[in-house]
């Protein structure tokens, strides 16, 4: 067993016993009149029997000397999926405050430029994907938040 | 009604214009999407369910059945030329697909995987409505026991038919079974897991758990390596296969048709298993099987005839049982819902001009394919030219308007991030998503079955063994968990002694 498979354990074992608490305190009631709580509770203590058996199996397993580190691993471009994540929750945050348009074309600037386009693709691809996604949506009916500028409602 | 006066009315509906050109919008949308790596049918059909609000029940139905078939043949496509499935169900197109397109035979490739997939679809549709009808009217007869029983074998199949970990898969379900419980309680009204917010109170939403898991963690995989892609600059010529490669081909794409039906009525089954399936069948019963790999044409005809096949086959269940079998279902069973429809064995009963209208549409939209994807093909290569680091801010601009606009409510964007992440860091631990994704759909109907049944039996679980279907679904099911139970456990046991 891997050293980094016990991350992925731990989680389970740790989400499983907040399960049961907090299905127990919604009320289990009994098989006769199941609760609200039954039924996480029995799929936490189901989840709670799989990684206890992962975890003895994979401590068994260390005991036989298998662990091994992990070589050869490449390394992970995580900056730009920081930007991503950080792009999108900012998206998130800014769409009914600046409004569709606004926030829209931020966004795709941003994500354009940083993935190696030439500022010429960047702002003509922002552009006028903004433009083309609002009007065929708006046109099937979605409405988009104005924003404060009331760009576009 | 009778099949053939059925049928008739469904043409009656699909050949009415504005149905038509829904048809055409959506085998003309999946064929782009297939062909576009990084977005998925389900993508495209999150990102168009707000569109068809304002249609038409049958017409919403059509264009986005249009989109799932279409993308299976779209797929291809890109398997071929590029080497990178479009979609799932086309990876192992790639084996021999990629290398005829590198010996100078991408026309062949393309052609055999256009006219088999135009032979299996067209089965399938067949078989389809042969099946669905008596099979809704057994299940007009089910109860809560034997929904439960059918459920949890769907799930025990695709634990059973995952790639992956027997045990990760296992973890998968009951993780996905536990999302499916956040929100309130259809039987006591309280809350659960909702921690104060208001958007939970519905449940996690279907659309942005779908696009976070498979359509944001799949950037953030891609974004991992490099961004380039090296596409074949071959000429195509001759699309329409030769006497030698249809004489090769005949076989697989019966073959293909008949496992690829099947596979995908099953539940946590579908196109992706067809496919592999029966590229497994061909190598095993070829006389030359060192030749797959190398640019075998058995390789290309039998794996895309069978998920098109396959494609058509998950369209039972969700028609009549109301158990949708994949996300793509899913999705379909959430846009009728909407419209007010409730799909299962009463559905062909109540709005027998749905189903008909469905089918009729199939067999048009498979011609539409093959018109679309055989003289047009050298625009569909054109448009793999389209460099990731462009599609890559759009597919996630498409992602971020799909989960908003179904509710127009930022926090389906933040949840559909943060399923984003999870499933970037499930993936990273080698966990797949696809039983999540089945076990969180099915939940719902799972956890109220189970609830009712024992409610009607007062508290005895003898209930789900005294009805028939139910008891041989669940003996089935044990049957499937033991032997790959056993499987697992005999693995990590020999595993263990080499060592």
């Amino acid at each position: 067993m891997k050293k980094y498979h016990f991350i992925p354990t731990f989680f389970w074992l740790g989400l499983s016993l907040f399960v049961m608490m907090f299905s127990y305190r919604l009320g289990l009631g009994g098989f006769h009149s199941p609760g609200p709580g039954l039924t996480p509770f029995l799929l936490g203590f189901l989840l709670l029997l799989i990684s206890l058996y992962v975890l003895i199996k994979s401590l068994l397993e260390k005991e036989r000397g298998d662990e091994t580190p992990r070589e050869g691993q490449s390394r992970t471009n995580y900056g730009k999926i920081g930007l991503v994540l950080v792009a999108l929750f900012a998206y998130s945050f800014l769409l009914e405050r600046l409004g569709f348009l606004i926030t829209t074309w931020i966004f795709l600037f941003l994500l354009f430029r940083s993935m190696g386009n030439r500022w010429m693709t960047t702002w003509v691809a922002s552009t006028s994907t903004v433009l083309a996604t609002y009007f065929v949506f708006t046109f099937f009916g979605v409405r988009f938040p104005p924003g404060i500028f009331g760009l576009g409602g | 009604m009778d099949i053939f006066s059925g049928l008739l009315s469904g043409f009656q509906i699909i050949l009415q214009p504005i149905n038509f050109l829904y048809c055409f919008i959506g085998v003309f949308i999946g064929t782009l999407i297939g062909v576009l790596p990084g977005i998925g049918p389900t993508g495209a059909m999150s990102i168009l369910l707000p569109t068809t609000f304002g249609l038409s029940p049958v017409s919403s139905f059509i264009m986005l059945a249009g989109i799932f078939y279409g993308a299976q043949y779209g797929g291809s496509t890109t398997s071929i030329m590029v080497n990178i499935p479009g979609e799932p169900s086309s990876i192992v197109t790639c084996l021999d697909g990629y290398q005829m397109a590198r010996q100078g035979r991408a026309g062949p490739a393309l052609g055999i995987a256009a006219f088999g997939s135009l032979i299996g679809g067209t089965f399938s549709i067949i078989a389809l409505m042969f099946l669905a009808i008596p099979l809704a009217q057994i299940a007009v007869a089910f109860g809560p026991p034997e929904y439960f029983s059918l459920i949890c074998m769907s799930m025990v199949l695709s634990v059973y038919l995952a790639r992956g970990s027997f045990v990760k898969a296992i973890i998968m379900i009951i993780v996905g079974l536990l999302l499916s419980t956040v929100g309130m309680d259809l039987v006591s009204g309280r809350p659960r897991f909702t921690f104060g917010c208001g958007t939970l109170i519905d449940g996690i939403g279907l659309v942005p758990a779908a696009m976070g898991l498979f359509g944001v963690s799949e950037v953030l995989m891609n974004l991992e390596g490099s961004l380039e892609q090296t596409i074949l600059k071959a000429k195509i010529k001759n699309l329409l296969p030769n006497l030698q490669d249809w004489k090769r081909s005949i076989g697989p794409i019966i073959r293909g048709t008949l496992l690829g039906f099947p596979l995908g009525v099953l539940p946590g089954g579908g196109a992706i298993i067809a496919s592999f399936v029966s590229y497994s069948v061909e190598k095993k019963i070829s006389k030359n099987p060192e030749a797959f790999g190398h640019g075998a044409i058995e390789g290309v005809a039998g794996p895309e005839t069978a998920n098109n096949a396959g494609a058509g086959g998950s369209f039972v269940p969700l028609l009549a049982l109301g158990i949708p079998p994949n996300v793509v279902m899913a999705l379909l069973m959430g846009a009728l819902i909407i419209h007010g429809v409730a799909p299962g064995p009463l559905m062909i009963k109540q709005h027998p001009e749905i189903f008909w209208g469905v089918i009729a549409s199939m067999y048009v939209g498979n011609a539409m394919l093959l018109l679309l994807n055989l003289p047009l093909i050298g625009l569909w290569v054109k448009l793999l030219k389209v460099p990731y680091r462009i599609l890559m801010p759009l597919i996630l601009l498409f992602c971020v308007i799909g989960s908003y606009s179904i509710n127009n409510n930022v926090v389906e964007v933040v949840i559909m991030i943060v399923f984003g992440v999870v499933g970037y860091i499930l993936r990273k631990f080698d966990f797949e998503a696809a039983p999540l994704m089945l076990a969180f759909i099915l939940g719902p109907i799972w956890e109220t079955s189970w609830r009712q049944s024992l409610i009607i039996s007062e508290g005895k679980f003898s209930i789900f063994l005294e009805k028939p279907i139910s008891c041989v679904t669940l003996a089935f099911a044990a049957f499937l968990i033991i032997t790959s139970g056993l499987k697992y456990y005999r693995k990590t046991k020999t595993k263990v002694i080499i060592e």
